[in-house]
Formats: C-alpha cells, sequence, structure tokens
C-alpha cells in the first residue's frame, strides 16, 4: 500500500536529543559510582561511631572521589577522570552551600511558626514582659514601624541612588571615579558606624531625641551604595544604540533619557530598589542608637518606635524561652515581609514584559 | 527658536554642503578636509574600504559625532547656506532637519510600533499633529504601511529585522526632515529587505536629499545619482578621492585608485 503511494506526506519523527541518549552500562557505572561508596560510608560511620562530619569528609568524600574517577576513566577514559572531579567537587559544594542555606532557613521557618498566630502580627507589646504567655502580645506594632522607618529610607534613597546612576552612566564628567569610588567605600561601611554618626551628631547633641527619621538618616548610608551600583548596571545594559537612536531624532538629552533609556532600563530599577530595600531592612545596630524601642503602636516617626530587627534583639537577650520564641516569630515576620516585598515588586515590574537581554 | 525656524523655512529638500571638514578624534586626524556639495532630490553614496572615515563623515553632517568621546571638528557644514556649527545654532535643531538611519535597526523595544513612529515628535516636544494621519503616511513612505497596518499596537521589536529597519526610517520620516542620512542602512539585513529598502531610497529621493553609506558597490549603482570615494591612505587622514556622477565614478574613474577599489582590486 505505502510503496504505491506516490507522494507519502512525510511524518514528523521525534528530534533526537543526544543529551538524553543513554548508554544503560554507563547509566549502571554512574547508579553504582554513586551508590557504594554512600552505603560504604553509612557502614563505616555506623561500626565505627565516627560523628557526623568526619564520616561525611574523611569517608565519605575520598570514596565518592575514587568511585567516580573509576566511572569516569571507564566511560570515556583517561580524560573522563577530570570530567569526574569537576562534576564531584561542583556537586559537593553547591550542595554545600543549598544546606547552610537550607538550615537557617529551616530553623527560622519552624521555630518561627510555632510562634505566628493573627494575634501576633497585629498586637502590640504593652504590658507584655519576657515571660508573659505567648497568647498574649506581639509585633503589630514593630511591623508599621519597620515598615515607616524602612518606606522613608527607601523614597529618599531610590531617587538618590538612581540620579548617581544616572551621573555615572549618562554623563563623561571627569568627576565619576571619585563618586564611583566613594560609593565602594560607602558600601564597606559598617552599620553601626551609621548608627553611631547619627546617635553622635543629631541625638546627643540633643537636636533631637530617639526619633524614627534619626533610624531613617541612619539606614541612608547604607542603601545607597546598593541602590547606586544595581541601578548602573541596570543603565548600563541599555543598548547604546537605543541612546543614540532618540538623539539622532532631534531629542534633548533629558527628553531621550526619560522617555527611552529609563523605560528600557525599568526592570532593572525595581530590582536596584528592592535589593536595596532587602539591605537594610534587617538592620539592627543602627537603628538600636536611634530609634531605640517602644511598647506601643506608633506611626509618629519623631519620637522612639518600634521595629522588627530591634524586637527580636530585645527578646533574644532574655533568656526565657517565652522571649526566644518571640524572637524566633519576629524573625520569621522579617523574613515574610521581605518575600511579599519581592513578589509584589516582581509582579508589578513584570506586567508588561520586555524582555532586552533574550533578543539581542 | 529663532535657529529652528531658520533651520526649518525652507520646506522639502534642501542643498547640503561641507567645507573642508576635519575630524579628529583624540590626536588621530581621521578626516582630512572634505569638501562635498549634495544636490537636493539626489541621492548621494559614500563609498571606501573600512576605517576610511566614511561613517564619521557622514555623522559630522547633523553632528551625531560629538557624541563621540574626543571627538573634534573643523570646517563647515551648510544646510541652505546657513553653517549647523554657527555658534548660535543647537545640535538638536540640527537633527530636527536632517535624519539619521543606523547601520543597526534601533527601535526603541519599550514602545508599540505606532508609538516608534511618533517617538520622534514625543521626544522633540512637539504638539499638535493628527498622529493616526502621520503614523499611516510615514509607515506608507517607508513601504511598510502594509505589513504591519494590523498590528500597530504590538511592541516594535516583534518585527523582523528588515521590518524594523523600515520602521526606524517611518520614525525619521515622521519628523519631516530634510535630508536624510544611512550609514550602512541594508548591512545587517537579508537581500530581500534590503531591495525594498532600495525601492524606498530611490521613491524618497522625490521629496528629499540622501547621504548613503555603503559597502555594497552594486547597491551604490542601484541607488545613487552621485558617489563619492573615500581613501585613508598609509595612516594619512581619509579624503574624497574622487566625487562625480555615480556611472562616471564607476565606470570611467578619473582616479586610478578609485579604479582598482571599484573593481574589487583591494578594499
Amino acid at each position: 500500500m505505502t510503496l504505491l503511494n506516490p507522494s507519502p506526506t512525510p511524518q514528523p519523527r521525534p528530534a533526537i536529543e543526544p543529551w538524553k541518549t543513554k548508554n544503560p552500562i554507563n547509566t549502571r557505572l554512574v547508579v553504582a559510582a554513586s551508590v557504594i561508596p554512600a552505603v560504604i560510608a553509612v557502614a563505616l560511620t555506623a561500626i565505627f561511631q565516627l560523628a557526623g562530619p568526619i564520616g561525611l569528609i574523611l569517608v565519605f568524600m575520598p570514596l565518592q572521589i575514587i568511585a567516580a574517577g573509576a566511572a569516569g576513566v571507564r566511560i570515556y577514559g583517561r580524560k573522563g577522570f577530570a570530567d569526574a572531579m569537576l562534576i564531584i567537587f561542583t556537586i559537593f559544594f553547591s550542595s554545600l552551600v543549598a544546606v547552610l542555606l537550607l538550615s537557617v532557613l529551616w530553623s527560622v521557618i519552624s521555630q518561627g511558626f510555632k510562634t505566628i498566630s493573627p494575634q501576633f502580627l497585629f498586637q502590640n507589646n504593652k504590658y507584655i514582659s519576657a515571660t508573659t504567655d505567648l497568647a498574649y502580645g506581639g509585633v503589630g506594632h514593630a511591623i508599621i514601624g519597620t515598615l515607616l522607618v524602612v518606606g522613608l529610607t527607601t523614597l529618599v534613597t531610590v531617587p538618590l541612588g538612581v540620579a548617581i546612576a544616572v551621573y555615572l552612566t549618562e554623563t563623561r564628567d571627569r568627576g565619576r571615579n571619585v563618586v564611583r569610588t566613594l560609593l565602594q567605600a560607602l558600601s564597606g561601611l559598617p552599620s553601626v558606624v551609621a548608627g553611631l554618626f547619627v546617635y553622635s551628631a543629631l541625638i546627643v547633641t540633643g537636636i533631637t531625641g530617639y526619633a524614627g527619621w534619626a533610624g531613617s538618616l541612619a539606614l541612608m548610608p547604607l542603601m545607597l551604595p546598593t541602590v547606586a551600583r544595581v541601578a548602573e548596571e541596570a543603565l548600563r545594559l541599555v543598548p547604546m544604540e537605543l541612546r543614540t537612536g532618540a538623539l539622532a531624532l532631534g531629542a534633548p538629552a533629558y527628553r531621550a533619557f526619560f522617555m527611552v533609556t529609563l523605560p528600557a532600563a525599568k526592570t532593572g530599577l525595581v530590582t536596584a530598589c528592592l535589593l536595596g530595600v532587602a539591605r537594610v531592612i534587617g538592620e539592627t545596630a543602627p537603628l538600636l542608637l536611634t530609634i531605640n524601642s517602644r511598647n506601643e503602636t506608633s506611626i509618629d516617626l519623631t519620637s522612639p518606635m518600634a521595629s522588627l530587627p530591634t524586637y527580636v534583639y530585645q527578646y533574644i537577650s532574655n533568656s526565657y524561652d517565652t522571649s526566644i520564641q518571640r524572637a524566633w516569630g519576629a524573625a520569621l515576620v522579617i523574613l515574610m515581609l521581605v518575600a511579599i516585598l519581592f513578589a509584589t515588586a516582581r509582579l508589578i515590574s513584570s506586567g508588561k514584559k520586555i524582555n532586552l537581554r533574550k533578543r539581542k | 527658536m529663532s535657529a529652528e525656524m531658520a533651520l526649518q523655512e525652507q520646506v522639502g529638500a534642501s542643498s547640503l554642503r561641507s567645507e573642508d571638514v576635519n575630524v579628529w578624534f583624540g590626536e588621530r586626524h581621521v578626516l582630512g578636509g572634505v569638501s562635498l556639495d549634495f544636490q537636493p532630490n539626489q541621492v548621494t553614496a559614500l563609498i571606501g574600504p573600512s576605517g576610511c572615515g566614511k561613517s564619521t563623515y557622514l555623522r559630522t553632517l547633523n553632528r551625531m559625532h560629538e557624541l563621540i568621546p574626543g571627538a573634534g571638528f573643523a570646517g563647515k557644514v551648510l544646510l541652505d547656506g546657513k553653517d549647523i556649527y554657527g555658534s548660535d545654532i543647537d545640535p538638536v535643531d540640527v537633527r530636527l532637519a536632517i535624519g539619521m538611519v543606523f547601520q543597526k535597526p534601533n527601535p526603541f523595544p519599550t514602545m508599540t510600533i505606532a508609538e516608534n513612529v511618533l517617538a520622534g515628535l514625543k521626544l522633540s516636544g512637539r504638539r499638535g499633529y493628527d498622529a493616526n494621519e502621520l503614523v499611516e503616511t510615514s509607515l506608507r513612505r517607508a513601504s511598510i504601511w502594509n505589513e504591519v497596518k494590523d498590528r500597530l499596537k504590538d511592541p516594535a521589536i516583534s518585527l523582523s529585522g528588515g521590518q524594523q529597519q523600515r520602521l526606524c526610517i517611518a520614525r525619521s520620516l515622521a519628523m519631516s526632515p530634510e535630508v536624510i542620512l544611512m550609514d550602512e542602512p541594508c548591512s545587517a539585513l537579508d537581500p530581500g529587505s534590503t531591495r525594498r529598502i532600495e525601492e524606498t531610497i530611490v521613491e524618497l529621493s522625490d521629496s528629499m536629499t540622501i547621504v548613503i553609506v555603503t559597502h555594497n558597490m552594486q547597491q551604490a549603482q542601484r541607488v545613487a545619482h552621485n558617489t563619492a570615494f573615500f581613501l585613508a591612505e598609509d595612516g594619512n587622514p581619509g579624503q574624497v578621492v574622487e566625487y562625480g556622477r555615480t556611472e562616471d565614478v564607476f565606470n570611467t574613474p578619473s582616479d586610478s585608485r578609485t579604479n582598482d577599489y571599484v573593481n574589487g582590486h583591494f578594499g
């Protein structure tokens, strides 16, 4: 039948994906090289009563290296050895980093979850002492305090940081190198120094008492370098052709910047803003020195305020179980706050998604 | 404002003339004493090997070279007899009267097709135009209207390379410039798109003066009334070796170096 058909309709054949084709013998080798060292290591650790980390590093790692090397040589010959080593070390160190990060996250989430409840999120710290039952009081006042203090910082710092980035990318002024160096120096500024500066300049001298706005002021030099440098990168990614294109149409430089360069760098600028917020939202030392603490809910930035990091500090200094639990809860709230901020900003900036890097 | 008025007083094609144009990049003298006279309603091609300064020369015609760090300039460029380097002239006004199309298509990626056409007017702060009509006439003159009329609201980067380049031409045309400068507008495009852009160039020369830099000698012969051959010899600044009617430059060149170049003996 098919032979008589003069022009058979071509049937699509499944595409060949070389990276997916597997040699069953090789697969068995790889599985063996992964499983056998682990089994031996577990057995040895159990027999000789070794401590976990010692078993991992002194027993498992050498065995794994030998097994992977042997498998590599068996499959690819001599050059397979280096290949296997690269894979083993890459996997080992990346899992090390992942384990570190995940264990921090896990301890905050598991401990904090025991504390967190609607009442913990909305109530304040009035009439609460270190031993008060967890059914009473919460971090509502500290959430508001953090949002206000960091919000004021962001409001001032983001325009300033973007302006610096524009100066660095869009002009050819001679002062740029000085500004860039100062910015790098500023990013190495210990946060407690920023706090001490505001404390000694404004609070000791009596210009103001402990106040929310003084806290914002202390956070600004910490946030500024992050915002400016990430925004600079974002603006640098905008192709030069777009700028010349706009200028060749007879646009004054400022219009070319606001109508062409800035929209093209929008996503990157949102990232700059986010990283800046993430940089300062957990800062404790400058806030301890400038906003002190407060137990009532307050939105008055000219008086002492509560904030999440100082709340954590305040309770972690006590050794009572309930007080430590409160600190864990507040730490989890900071994490959630950052997650919510990031998710919202990502949603907003991807609303009209144009990926510049993809189309080049 | 008066300068802008003066530059745009005369509607339609204008004559453009350069007198003894010299350009330096830092210490390096890249163009030495180029004097060319571009006739209204004519297409002039600038040809020559890479690095001979023809693109740089093109940029001096609407002061775009001033964006290159360390660029120095001496000489005169006269648009309808008025020096665009005069002390009372704003480079922004020069670029309004003399449009430019670049080698690499550069539509604005954050704007739609229609917005791209109108971008020049928005960027220069003009008001009081009929947007729909201007979009249509500009796209028609760049002969891309039929391909995009149903998708004017699409992002400009959704177009193919050739369409993007014609959109960039339409964007320039919307400003109704007197002169259009094109810097190798087809070098990044396929033959089909190249042909369409060449047809557009020929049509446009009815109403404006066009200067085009090209590496493609067949293209120069197809579209240009006049041709100027640039050459930079052994570290000397680039100069015009020969300038004349395209047929003469290609068929009966008076200079042996031109003859060698157009016949493919070097470059």
